[in-house]
């Protein structure tokens, strides 16, 4: 199925958006972004602090309306689904993970509702899905705890599991490894590669660690209002798209064929 | 679409904890309990000059039969069902908002109803013809007529259901408006003043059956879209960007269950006038002793705030009796201290 | 009434033109003596003589008046005394009802009164010429409609109350401008106006306070007398025991208890209140108790007096079942549960309404 999946995909299977302009009120973020975030694919946005990662990421959901320009979703307008096709396709996960008194098992069951729907209650389907997403991310042995008596990393890892239910075909992830421990960051970055390249899913994430956004199949480096770059990691590294966007020389060392951010800790400071 | 073999674990593993449905039913069958008893309590208790006795129950004199079953039963009755919605209006109204504060009078309800009623008081004495229609409809449909007034007003105000804060703040800013101008109308006929403060204490008193049909009525047309929204309720919990992209409409979501909250609030302040704290406190408490999802709180909210209302009416009547405490001075206390305990154990757990 | 609307002919205004107090002070059916005696020196507050007194005449009537000058100073000594005792031997000193020693060194001739039935027992007093202003809800008798308005029991107007520059202002207990007042070095005095017997102690109070005592016994024993005929009358046309009444003064329901200045007016009319002594004067009452107790005859407000029957279980009341229902307007009722001097009115409405529903 997975080979049969990743033979089919198109390129443009995924997101794209046209001379895109998001901003706040009277306040512009981003600029004329044209992009292709390609299915089967991990794509990572890197870029310095208030560039409009979260605001680019999202726009390309559909949480926000763009001032200019369009994005389609799988070949489509995005405005063009409907509300409930959009929920199956797309699966978001927010930066903050939010403690409530639900159980793991009802927020997780919360992402099969576009689903199953107001009404319907929980087919086997759902009841698998939930359980394979649970699985995943290791939250199953607290699928009855509420979310409140868990750790922010564990929260985490509920809401993930609640994000791969949907099991969509585009997932829109803003900062996944926020509260997690490095083994659970590996974890994740496990699961967005395998996701992208097992499941022909289109996963696009915001991530603050270089080290790990370097793990990402292609780069999309923001800064200065725009895009500095959109390519192949090999391509940023290339290109020094990095260093443009954080103003600085940002120091990328290749170890043991992973690409590392070395932080440069000996530099003289000048005034 | 799976990578890892999925392991064989029990069916059950997703399913709600047996442990936790179990304390559930209980708390629903204790707060039946006390309302059962309760309601036995009031037909009971009234003006001290009644000798109650299981022989005078069941076979009372025909002044005693009017007194229990035309005042008493309807009264009590009237109480469970008013407390319910307020219960269920705060559940609705907590959720909506994201705000363990929130109330049912949140939309200037309150100040609305009021200004319905002062208007309705004062085109029954004067004649101001313009407004014999407020006097036509009387206190109960004016107080329904002003609350609906007031949340059309807000719901304008805030221009855009997809902020929550915009709404609240549009909510003070109405009941604010809406008190000012009661203020100014009560100015220049003073009269009006001394039934308005009934009206603003609220009172149970006059609950005759068919305020009972009333709020029952009410109370079915709001328990059942609500408690199908509740799922809608616990993705709000998510967070909004979490929600919406989990295919909820958000402005059709509030609308609708902000059409519940001033359906149920409007009908409340009618009959009984404002009584605070009920829809206030009966979700919190519901919370101390349960964890529970939306649909579980909708149930078990007004469950709780019909007994609290219940209790409230007894209390009031048994107090003082002959004479009578306002129920909405009596939830008041009660809520009051049931908050400074929350407060202060929760400062003491840090 | 009668008796008393004469008591307004007497003469304050001689007060308002602000004259010193004398001989012009005196009851009506008295001369007044040496007012105009021709003999210059003899009377010193008599304007004095034309200076073309003769010399010789002069001596002769200084002896004539020496031999009769000696009754006549005595005479009028002793009326000035009496008089100007009254009025201006030294300041008035009362004690209002907030316990404060309130003393006023002549009587004020600038009035404000806050409270209507304080000031109808002004008027009542033959002082209505002294009010400079009242509160809005004055409204008897027609002159004080003209007046300017002060503002109501919370909203009293403190700027217009000093641009009017009161020596006096009269108001209830319950207000709370009299701090203020004092700090802006105006006289207020509070007053209780809830009971019958606050209406009697009030009319008393105010009469020293404007420097005419002795208007108030006829007025307090025009109205003792009134009530009490009245009351008579209204005993006297039944035969056996009065009917059991339930007034209600508001819609919570609240009632008028027996202790209360209502309640006092219908126990003299011989009727019975539903409510008991010890339940307060303005008690509110659970629905169930006016069931219980079945009143005969119901005092209510009119447009309360239309929905009653749809109060739960209150068809079954005998006053309204009967349709003995007394029903006032809320204006009326505001001057009905006026405690002023024109409460013998109230009550003779009352008395009138009784006989019509319950002979």
């Amino acid at each position: 199925m997975a080979e049969v999946m990743r033979a089919l995909i198109p390129v443009r299977a995924g997101l794209a958006c046209r001379e895109l302009s998001v901003g706040y009120g009277s306040r512009t973020v981003l600029e004329g972004v044209s992009l292709d975030v390609r299915a089967a694919c991990w794509t990572a946005v890197v870029g310095p602090n208030g560039c409009g990662k979260s605001t680019l990421l999202r726009a390309l959901a559909g949480l926000m309306a763009p001032r200019q320009g369009t994005i389609s979703l799988q070949g489509r307008q995005l405005t063009s689904w409907s509300r409930r096709e959009r929920a199956r396709r797309l699966a978001w996960l927010a930066q903050t993970a939010t403690a409530t008194d639900l159980t793991a098992a009802e927020v997780v069951s919360l992402g099969r509702f576009a689903h199953c729907g107001w009404l319907a209650h929980r087919t086997a389907e759902d009841a698998a899905a939930m359980r394979r997403a649970m699985l995943a991310t290791g939250s199953l042995p607290w699928a009855r705890r509420r979310l409140s008596t868990l750790s922010g990393g564990e929260r985490q890892r509920v809401h993930l599991a609640r994000m791969l239910a949907v099991e969509a075909s585009v997932l829109v992830l803003d900062e996944p490894t926020t509260h997690l421990d490095p083994p659970h960051q590996e974890d994740v970055a496990r699961l967005l590669r395998q996701q992208a390249h097992e499941c022909g899913v289109c996963v696009l994430s915001a991530i603050h660690d270089l080290s790990l956004a370097l793990m990402a199949d292609r780069l999309i480096v923001l800064g200065d209002g725009g895009v500095i770059g959109h390519g192949t990691v090999r391509d940023a590294l290339n290109h020094d798209w990095l260093s443009k966007a954080f103003q600085t020389s940002v120091n990328i060392v290749d170890y043991d064929g992973v690409h590392l951010w070395r932080p440069q800790l000996e530099m003289t400071s000048n005034g | 679409m799976t990578a890892l073999p999925v392991p064989a674990i029990g069916a059950g593993a997703l399913d709600a904890d047996g442990g936790e449905s179990a304390r559930f039913l209980g708390w629903v069958a204790v707060c039946l309990a006390i309302t059962l008893v309760i309601t036995c309590g009031s037909l009971v208790v009234g003006t001290s000059s009644i000798r109650t006795s299981l022989h005078w129950l069941l076979s009372p004199d025909a002044q005693s039969s009017v007194i229990l079953w035309q005042i008493r039963f309807p009264r009590t009755v009237g109480a469970w069902f008013a407390g319910a919605l307020l219960g269920m209006a705060g559940a609705v109204a907590q959720g909506v908002f994201r705000n363990p504060l929130a109330e049912p009078y949140l939309l200037g309800t309150a100040s609305g109803a009021a200004l319905g009623v002062t208007i309705s008081l004062m085109a029954a004495d004067a004649s101001m013809s313009g407004l014999a229609w407020a006097g036509q409809i009387g206190v109960t449909g004016a107080a329904c007529v002003g609350a609906c007034v007031a949340i059309a007003l807000t719901i304008t105000l805030s221009r855009g259901m997809l902020q929550t804060a915009g709404l609240l703040l549009a909510g003070i800013v109405v009941a604010f408006l809406l008190s000012a101008v009661t203020s100014l109308l009560l100015l220049t006929q003073p009269e009006t003043w001394r039934a308005m403060q009934a009206f603003l204490l609220g009172s149970t008193g006059f609950l005759s059956w068919s305020s009972v049909i009333l709020l029952g009525v009410v109370f079915l047309l709001c328990i059942v879209p609500a408690t199908l929204l509740s799922r809608g309720l616990d993705a709000l919990t998510l967070g909004e960007d979490t929600a919406q992209s989990l295919g909820l409409s958000l402005p059709a979501l509030r609308l609708a269950l902000l059409g519940v909250l001033s359906l149920a609030t409007a009908a409340v302040v009618g009959q009984v006038g404002i009584v605070g704290f009920v829809g206030l406190v009966a979700p919190h408490l519901v919370r101390q002793t349960l964890t529970v999802n939306h649909r579980q709180l909708l149930i078990a909210a007004p469950l709780c705030g019909g007994a609290l209302l219940q209790a409230a009416d007894l209390v009031s009547r048994w107090i003082v009796r002959p004479t009578e405490l306002p129920v909405g001075a009596v939830t008041a206390c009660v809520g009051g201290s049931y908050l400074i305990v929350l407060l202060w154990r929760r400062s003491r757990d840090g | 009434m009668s008796g008393i609307c004469t008591a307004g002919a007497w003469r304050e205004s001689v007060f308002s033109s602000g004259q010193p107090v004398g001989e012009h002070v005196m009851h009506r059916h008295e001369r007044p003596v040496r007012a105009q005696h021709p003999l210059c020196r003899l009377a010193p507050r008599v304007p004095s003589t034309p200076t073309g007194c003769g010399m010789t005449v002069r001596r002769l009537r200084t002896v004539l008046a020496a031999v009769g000058v000696i009754p006549g100073i005595a005479l009028s000594l002793a009326l000035l005394s009496a008089t100007t005792l009254a009025q201006t031997a030294g300041p008035v000193v009362l004690r209002d009802d907030l316990q404060r020693e309130i003393s006023l060194p002549r009587p004020p001739q600038r009035v404000i009164s806050m409270l209507p039935s304080l000031t109808e027992t002004v008027c009542e007093l033959g002082a209505c010429t002294r009010l400079v202003a009242t509160d809005r809800y004055s409204d008897w008798p027609e002159r004080v409609k003209k007046l300017p308005k002060t503002g109501g029991l919370d909203d009293a107007q403190i700027e217009l109350i000093v641009s009017l520059r009161p020596d006096l202002v009269l108001l209830s207990r319950s207000q709370r401008i009299t701090d203020r007042l004092q700090e802006l070095g105006i006289v207020s005095f509070a007053l209780n106006t809830q009971s019958y017997a606050d209406i009697q102690r009030n009319i008393q109070i105010i009469s020293e306070l404007l420097g005419k005592p002795e208007r108030a016994s006829g007025l307090s024993q025009f109205i003792e007398r009134a009530i009490r005929d009245i009351g008579a009358q209204a005993i006297a046309r039944r035969h056996g025991a009065g009917p059991s009444v339930y007034f209600e003064v508001d819609q919570a329901p609240y009632a008028a208890g027996p202790n209360s200045f209502i309640g006092e007016l219908l126990t003299r009319l011989g009727t019975r209140n539903i409510v008991t002594p010890e339940l307060g004067p303005y008690p509110r009452l659970n629905p169930e108790y006016v069931v219980r107790h079945n009143p005969d005859v119901i005092f209510i407000s009119s447009t309360e007096a239309d929905r009653i029957a749809t109060r739960p279980g209150w068809d079954q009341i005998r006053a309204v079942k009967e349709r003995r229902l007394c029903s006032f307007s809320a204006k009326v009722g505001a001057t009905l549960i006026r405690p002023g001097p024109r409460v013998a009115e109230g009550m003779s409405a009352m008395a009138d309404c009784l006989a019509r529903v319950a002979p």
